[in-house]
């Protein structure tokens, strides 16, 4: 039997095995390019329109653009700033806290891991709600400032941005811990006792071992924490007020409320272009194959 | 004193976080038991189990209109979206942890994607999608959006597990007569199983919980328990919410213990074995 | 070799690439039944490919592969009467010994009573009858290893293909492991196909051993064929010491750079295939160390050195010799007494027929 024969069989046949990985993907993939790509690169194309809903025209309507700072600037710095302060708390509360899971955790690792996770079985409005609550006028919490002279006889946590960011870190903050304790659970220990091995004091080893080591996990944590947070409406919405509005109070209005689609989607647009090249930067250095896991 | 102090600082601060996490979740179950007759329920007066009655015994929660049919909505809508979601991501995690392909760093990039963007976004691009295409809002609407964000949840959890598995499993099912669908069948899927279940759940857990999606896909005729709450959050939220939070929070607890149980037995009597 | 005149596994012009690397390279090859074939080389040589392409987890790019004369290309592992026994053991973890045993069977339907007895058979022939019900992660490495052989065995394969499959254990256990292997291979009467990097455990187990590099067959033979006459330098050097000697030819002699004269046999001198310039050698425990003063009973074929280095290994002591002009010659003599020290001068000889040329 001459081989001539078989060569192109044989490539058909390797062509063949080839395609069951693309055909694998093709649903699932499929979904998302349909209901998530078009969709988002549709934003584009409607925001460079105006009219009236639902009858909007494509006319290159830049001004849609313009409006980030002549109309929203106010939310915008609100977004930026609530999300920086809210990553910042949720750092300070998780870290220490990812460090004890990790270093003090022992065999209670998984179960603390767990009970770190556990309130995110309640559902998220009822329990932001719960700040309402809890910063109440004559609360625990306030009533306590008050009589400490913290706040004035007549002030209310309320409705302010104090109570936006508290409901912000709160529901954020396992977000910021989990890659933390990663990243600090995989730190070789050795290396912490290399450094006192060679006369480094507790803090020093921590501020030159473990801190530097941990960072990719910090990175992540704050990216983690900060891009969600920058979109987030909702907890304006529940704890705050109209003067609180964050860029994503203004496009969920513009888009229910008020039906003005293309003001909406250049916000949104730029929304997402400003994380994504945020996450440019992250996704080079981690490398694309530990992205999803 | 201060030497206590500084010895267990770390677990002390521990301790404060937890506290800070849990008393939220501690105060919705605890105002479920508040004795308060309108829907003001920001302030302690009382102990009752009224409302607690009306929930499991009095007609569709205690004629609370809407809460009934909110939470069966979102039920259903957690199961179908989370079963096709996990399908679909199934099968992507299959090839992405099986197969080298051209393209599998792109691929990684546009599934991480869904998961970095910002809910507002998807939601209400998606939203605007569905004008164009002529798609009017309702629970169609809301399943196709929430499939979307689950697929990446899905493909992240059950990627882990597939890599876990050593490759010439499903080589040696062939080497031994086994065809590809019976392979499949008998090796792959046994030994995925616990991820996809994992996902499953999460997923579960995603779109039960979502609201902004909902917010800007379930249009006016259809309402998950999130948009109820919401709306109700005008008005005032009746501690029956409160109750129907605390039971689910109660029910995934007992299911999540029961799985490690389930699971610490099935260790102790292979160990025995 | 053959019973019937047809090979048991025939490879015929099989080349495989991947992109641009080629990573078996226009192989022919016949393997005949009831042998212990051994396919020996470095880590990317092609050995596993090939193995592969066999058990029909890879296709060739092009060329042939046929079992008992029919030809199988193309054609998917569930559809070849060859069984693998794989590096990892890969064992379904889910499934206990005997289910995993019975794998096999099961999926060719055969019917339960059936299925039990043959199980039993095959757990005792790997000494595993106690250990049906258990799971595999239960048991330990060598364990593994005898159920995945079993497991492979009991489909009554014609031709069983492993892959390194004793790479995970000790010292100890994989020898005893090359053994049983040789044993049940012998007791079974089927082909053996054994991939390897270990030169000993081929050479100890094999009939015949074909030694690959870079994607190509260098030689092919029984254990002692190639290892007495290796006939290439790769060969000659992945087989142990080889003291590999440049040397000019003249009739059936070669002559090397520090003037001695070395003699060769003539089935040797005709390998020199006319060459002038070429490479001998000569095995390490074929030179044997005489005193200075040369006699009638010293063998034909003399080098004069230093000894440089002495290593005790027990049963036998390694040399390096130091002799100008040549370089450094490993000699390894039993330790029947007298052991050289450095810093001595020596004879070091050995029997022309010992020598052998390579290309």
């Amino acid at each position: 039997m001459t081989t001539t024969l078989h060569e192109p069989e044989l490539a058909r046949l390797a062509r063949r095995r080839a395609m069951v990985p693309y055909l694998l993907l093709l649903p699932g993939m499929a979904w998302l390019f349909a209901f998530f790509l078009v969709p988002i690169l549709r934003l584009i194309g409607v925001s460079l329109q105006s009219g009236i809903y639902p009858n909007y025209e494509f006319t290159w309507q830049w001004d849609n653009y313009a409006r980030l700072w002549t109309q929203y600037g106010g939310q915008v710095w609100n977004s930026l700033r609530f999300a920086f302060i809210a990553t910042v708390i949720c750092l300070v509360l998780a870290y220490p806290l990812a460090y004890f899971i990790a270093f003090r955790g022992g065999r209670w690792k998984n179960f603390l891991l767990v009970l770190l996770l556990m309130p995110f079985l309640m559902p998220f409005l009822l329990r932001t709600l719960s700040w309402k609550i809890i910063l109440a006028d004559e609360g625990l919490v306030v009533g306590t400032l008050k009589s400490i002279g913290l706040l004035g006889p007549n002030a209310t946590l309320l409705a302010t941005s104090v109570s936006v960011i508290a409901g912000i870190a709160y529901n954020f903050l396992p977000f910021m811990a989990l890659p933390i304790y990663v990243s600090l659970e995989k730190l070789d220990r050795s290396l912490i006792e290399a450094a006192t091995d060679l006369y480094a004091r507790p803090t020093e080893a921590f501020r030159k071992v473990t801190l530097p080591l941990s960072m990719p996990g910090v990175v992540a944590g704050t990216l983690l924490t900060f891009i969600p947070a920058v979109g987030d409406y909702v907890n304006v919405l529940l704890l705050g007020s109209p003067n609180e509005f964050m860029i994503g109070n203004v496009i969920q209005s513009r888009f229910l409320n008020v039906l003005d689609y293309p003001v909406a989607a250049a916000l949104s647009f730029t929304l997402m272009a400003v994380i994504v090249l945020m996450l440019i930067p992250y996704v080079r250095a981690t490398g694309t194959d530990d992205l999803v896991a | 004193m201060t030497k206590f102090l500084r010895k267990h600082l770390l677990t002390l601060y521990a301790i404060a976080v937890f506290l800070y996490l849990f008393v939220p979740v501690a105060l919705v179950v605890l105002f479920g038991f508040n004795d308060v007759k309108n829907r003001f329920n920001f302030r302690w007066a009382g102990f009752t189990l009224e409302h607690w009655e009306s929930v499991f015994f009095g007609r569709t929660f205690g004629g609370v209109p809407g809460l009934w049919d909110a939470t069966l909505t979102s039920l259903r809508l957690a199961f179908i979206s989370s079963a096709i979601g996990t399908v679909l991501g199934t099968l992507i995690a299959l090839a992405l942890g099986r197969y080298s392909f051209r393209g599998k760093g792109t691929t990684n990039v546009f599934l991480f994607l869904p998961m970095a963007t910002p809910e507002v976004v998807m939601g209400s691009s998606i939203l605007a999608l569905f004008l164009v295409i002529g798609l009017s809002q309702g629970f169609l609407t809301l399943l196709i959006s929430h499939i979307v964000f689950i697929i990446s949840y899905v493909v992240l959890t059950v990627k882990a597990r597939i890599q876990g598995l050593d490759r010439h499993l499903e080589e040696a099912a062939m080497d031994l007569y086994a065809t590809e669908w019976e392979t499949f069948r008998r090796v792959t899927l046994p030994l995925i199983m616990p991820g996809v279940f994992a996902a499953f759940l999460l997923g579960f857990a995603l779109s039960f919980d979502d609201f902004i999606i909902a917010n800007f896909n379930a249009g006016p005729r259809v309402q998950t328990l999130p948009l109820w709450i919401f709306a109700a959050n005008q008005r005032g939220i009746p501690p029956e919410a409160n109750v129907v939070g605390t039971v689910i929070f109660v029910v995934t607890l007992g299911v999540m213990l029961l799985n490690v149980i389930w699971q610490r037995r099935q260790s102790a009597k292979e160990a025995r074995a | 070799m053959t019973e019937n005149g047809i090979p048991a596994v025939e490879l015929d012009h099989v080349t495989k690439q991947f992109g641009e690397f080629t990573a078996v390279d226009d192989l022919s090859l016949s393997i005949g039944e009831n042998t212990f074939f051994a396919m020996l080389g470095p880590s990317g040589c092609g050995k596993t490919t090939t193995l592969r392409m066999i058990g029909g987890f890879e296709d060739p790019t092009s060329g042939t592969i046929r079992l008992h004369g029919d030809d199988v290309t193309g054609l998917k592992p569930y559809r070849r009467a060859v069984n693998t026994v794989f590096q990892s053991y890969a064992l379904f973890p889910h499934m206990t010994v005997a289910e995993n045993v019975a794998f096999g069977l099961r999926r060719q339907k055969v019917d339960d009573a059936e299925i039990k007895r043959r199980v039993g058979e095959t757990l005792e022939l790997v000494q595993l009858s106690a250990r049906g019900s258990a799971k595999p992660k239960q048991l330990s490495g060598g364990q593994q290893q005898r159920v995945a052989l079993a497991r492979a065995l009991i489909n009554h394969p014609r031709v069983l293909l492993l892959d390194e499959p004793l790479g995970a254990l000790d010292l100890k256990l994989r020898k005893e492991m090359q053994i049983e292997l040789k044993r049940i291979q012998q007791e079974v009467g089927i082909t053996f196909i054994h991939v390897t990097h270990d030169q000993e455990e081929a050479m100890t187990m094999a009939d015949s051993i074909a030694v690959m590099n870079h994607g190509r067959i260098e030689r092919l033979g029984s254990p002692s064929e190639i290892y007495e006459d290796p006939r290439t330098p790769f060969v000659a050097g992945f087989l142990g010491a080889s003291n590999l000697m440049h040397g000019t030819v003249s009739g059936n002699d070669v002559g090397l750079p520090n003037g001695a004269v070395i003699r060769l046999t003539d089935h040797q001198a005709a390998r020199c295939n006319g060459h002038r310039e070429v490479q001998i050698g000569v095995r390490p425990e074929k030179l044997s160390f005489y005193g200075r003063g040369t006699s009638e009973n010293t063998p034909a074929n003399r080098l004069t050195g230093v000894i440089a280095d002495a290593s005790f290994l027990g049963t036998s002591t390694q040399y390096l010799v130091e002799v100008p002009g040549i370089g450094q010659v490993a000699v390894v003599e039993q330790n029947l007494g007298e052991i050289h020290a450095p810093g001595e001068e020596v004879v070091v000889a050995w029997k022309p027929e010992h020598t052998f040329v390579v290309e």
